[in-house]
């Protein structure tokens, strides 16, 4: 079968104006069941090549198994370690090694269509409608701003603040909601623990906590076209004064420049610290330690906007238009519902880990209902996703992976009293100039 | 036989020593030198991510975004603080082992043993296991200087600016000092005993012996220690990248960890070849250095 655009469907329309107009999660409802059962199977007989990171391997096969049991073609998993994921793919693909479907990080996603190592979605059956399932929010970091599918989610979180109700209970606090507020809260509860914040904030990671601060002060790092205007804004240095003197302080612990995200939640279970704030999902890692805190850790929004991440799943080159037709199925399977129109993969992510998927369908499925455990507040956690939250569209351009790479050397400087806020934002925005203009170290 | 006779002439001893070589050589070639040529022509290059060619030619532009970048003379900064604590640190401390592991003890041989131990173990296991040994909250290093009474709090040494580079400098010369521990140890046994038990009858105090008998003995051998020693410090980059990924901010940062970054993450091809180009021949001329240095003394 060749794709081509009159095959295309809704993709033949203006597809930007298509995905963004309210109406189109409607027609996508009225649309989905015959897609979804429609395209159940393929006629490609070979076997598919699958790439995943290292996060419950045997889950991963037992849910690919599971799809070629369905007479689907058989895939080939690979699994590799987390650390040092993006430069194991690059090498492999740049070597030519030829992967169907790959797990990704947003932030690849364009370069890697760029580069020629991933294939836009753009005309296959039923991606119009997957993308108009979405929550507007996450859109941006599947389709990109010429209206070209990039990738599909294999899962998204957004970052919360999780805290513990017990201490700030017993010192008549509330949940903080603005940096200030945090700032505030966090020395009160000084004579109850030392350094009562917590984050992960090691180099590779910064990069989300600069969106995450920035966007609980209302501030866009950049714009659509991936100018760094934060640095016209006047709220951003203060966002940085905020940063360095909670470190400075002693507010946050010394050991966060290279504390694992494990180990911060162990603080939290043990009553060592008070907020974490990271993804979502972190409040199951917290409550099944089950530490002596661990069940007064609650989850709250990071304030009025956070950030909303998600990994991706990414299409590589396929020899034939079947091979092609045949990823996809994978990839709709994997990454939106199976041929029931039930959210199963994304389901069982949810009971492995908490882990969400940017579809408003899935936080009202019952079955997704009963796997979350009681403690998560999921309609909290779908108007965060729908309404509070901000993928950065600019995170999915071809220059952000040099930049993200920069930012911890940056806020590093910063929290060590290195580099004072103004400079911090001076270095931020050369970094960001530089990813854009070209080879620089 | 006459036959046999020529074709065992030198000619064919040549042809013959050649088809001997062969395998080895096609093997270096293909697995070093090719790829160190590569890597040479890539430096010359904006080389695409992608690897579908070599990109158009820049002559020296990489080199010169290189030696104008302050993150390449800082990062060379701390490569050569890092170089030198590792090269001292491991010889002494593998010298001192070696001297100590010759002496006539009750239980020599399970010390001995046990330091092959940290030799055996695998670069990136290091950085990992002493992570967690300096790890500011439940490492050891703490623990064992609280009950020391050297500290009264726990101290986070890696992401303290001040220890993290001290801390990874240690890991990596926990193992290299074993390494230098052993070979020097193997120079030691070959030292004839009569001839420190002479110099003890005319007089000689220890330092005496060591520094006019032991040192010159061991010298072939400490040669190559430090010359694997200095390779082994530019090149550095496991312990590096596990224990710290180059942090805090750039403190730890040596050039192997940025070469990874511009290779491997930002896919700075040509960038990233250039950086290796020039660690390489960093790590050549410290170790031809070395080499010089020894010899031109052992002449003397």
């Amino acid at each position: 079968m060749t794709i081509t655009n009159a095959t295309r469907g809704l993709g033949s329309l203006n597809r930007r104006s298509f995905l963004k107009a309210g109406g189109a999660s409607a027609l996508a409802a009225s649309l989905l069941p015959g897609l979804m059962t429609g395209t159940a199977k393929a006629a490609y007989s070979g076997t598919l090549d699958m790439l995943a990171w290292d996060f419950q391997p045997d889950t991963i096969k037992s849910l690919v198994g599971e799809w070629t049991a369905a007479g689907n073609p058989a895939v080939n998993v690979a699994v590799i370690p987390n650390l040092g994921y993006t430069p194991a793919l690059q090498t492999r693909l740049r070597g030519g090694d030829k992967i169907d479907l790959y797990y990704n990080f947003a932030y690849n996603s364009q370069k890697f269509v760029n580069e020629g190592w991933a294939k836009t979605l753009n005309g296959l059956p039923g991606v119009d409608e997957m993308i108009a399932d979405m929550f507007e929010s996450a859109r941006g970091r599947h389709v990109n701003a010429a209206g070209d599918i990039i990738s599909a989610p294999y899962f998204s979180a957004v970052h919360m603040l999780h805290y513990n109700e017990k201490f700030l209970a017993d010192a008549g606090l509330a949940v903080p909601t603005t940096l200030k507020e945090i700032y505030d809260a966090s020395k009160s509860l000084q004579s109850t623990v030392a350094s009562p914040y917590v984050a992960y904030w090691v180099k590779e990671f910064c990069e989300e906590y600069l969106h995450t601060y920035l966007l609980n002060e209302q501030i866009t790092a950049f714009d659509d076209a991936g100018q760094p205007v934060f640095a016209d804004d006047p709220k951003t240095v203060g966002v940085f004064e905020w940063w360095q003197t909670m470190y400075q302080e002693g507010l946050a612990p010394k050991s966060l420049l290279t504390d694992d995200p494990g180990k911060l939640s162990n603080e939290m279970a043990q009553g060592n610290a008070a907020f974490y704030v990271l993804h979502h999902y972190f409040l199951t890692s917290i409550r099944s330690l089950e530490g002596p805190q661990s069940a007064n850790v609650k989850s709250a929004a990071a304030g009025p906007s956070t950030l909303q991440i998600g990994e991706v799943l990414q299409m590589g080159q396929s020899d034939s238009d079947d091979e092609r037709l045949a990823t996809w199925e994978l990839m709709k399977y994997y990454g939106w519902k199976d041929t029931d129109g039930k959210f199963k993969v994304f389901n069982q992510w949810a009971k492995a880990a908490g882990l969400a998927a940017p579809y408003a369908g899935f936080f009202t499925d019952p079955e997704v209902i009963a796997s979350f455990p009681d403690y998560y507040d999921l309609a909290m956690l779908s108007d965060t996703f729908a309404s509070k939250s901000n993928v950065v569209p600019a995170r999915t351009l071809p220059w952000y992976p040099d930049f993200q790479a920069k930012v911890g050397d940056i806020v590093h400087a910063l929290l060590l009293g290195q580099a004072t806020p103004a400079k911090t934002v001076e270095d931020l925005t050369a970094a960001a100039k530089g990813a854009q203009g070209g080879r620089t170290l | 036989m006459a036959g046999a006779t020529d074709l065992l002439g030198p000619k064919a001893d040549r042809a013959f020593g050649l088809k001997l070589v062969a395998p080895a050589m096609i093997i270096l070639i293909v697995l070093l030198a090719l790829p160190t040529l590569l890597t040479v022509v890539y430096s010359l290059h904006d080389v695409p991510a992608s690897g579908s060619s070599f990109g158009p030619f820049v002559g020296i532009e990489n080199f010169t975004i290189i030696f104008s970048s302050p993150v390449f003379w800082r990062s060379a900064q701390v490569t050569l603080t890092f170089a030198i604590g590792f090269v001292v640190l491991s010889t002494v401390i593998g010298l001192a082992m070696a001297m100590l592991l010759n002496q006539r003890f009750i239980g020599r041989g399970l010390a001995r043993a046990l330091l092959i131990i940290p030799w055996a173990t695998p670069w990136l296991v290091i950085g990992i296991l002493w992570k967690w040994f300096a790890d500011g909250s439940v490492g050891g290093l703490n623990a064992v200087l609280m009950m020391l009474g050297l500290t009264s709090d726990y101290h986070p040494f890696l992401s303290d600016p001040n220890t993290a580079l001290p801390i990874t400098v240690l890991a990596a010369v926990w193992r290299q000092a074993s390494f230098a521990g052993i070979l020097l140890l193997a120079g030691l046994q070959t030292l004839p005993e009569e001839l420190n038990e002479a110099a003890q009858l005319d007089g000689a105090n220890w330092w005496q012996r060591f520094s006019n008998i032991t040192l010159p003995w061991l010298r072939p051998v400490l040669i190559t220690v430090t010359v694997f020693n200095v390779i082994y410090a530019f090149l550095q980059f496991d312990v590096v990248f596990a224990m710290t990924q180059g942090g805090p901010g750039d403190t730890t940062q040596v050039l192997s960890v940025l070469i990874y970054r511009q290779l491997f993450v930002n896919t700075n091809i040509g960038l990233g070849s250039a950086l290796a180009v020039i660690l390489g021949v960093v790590a050549l001329i410290g170790g031809l250095t070395i080499v010089r240095l020894f010899y031109r003394r052992e002449m003397h």
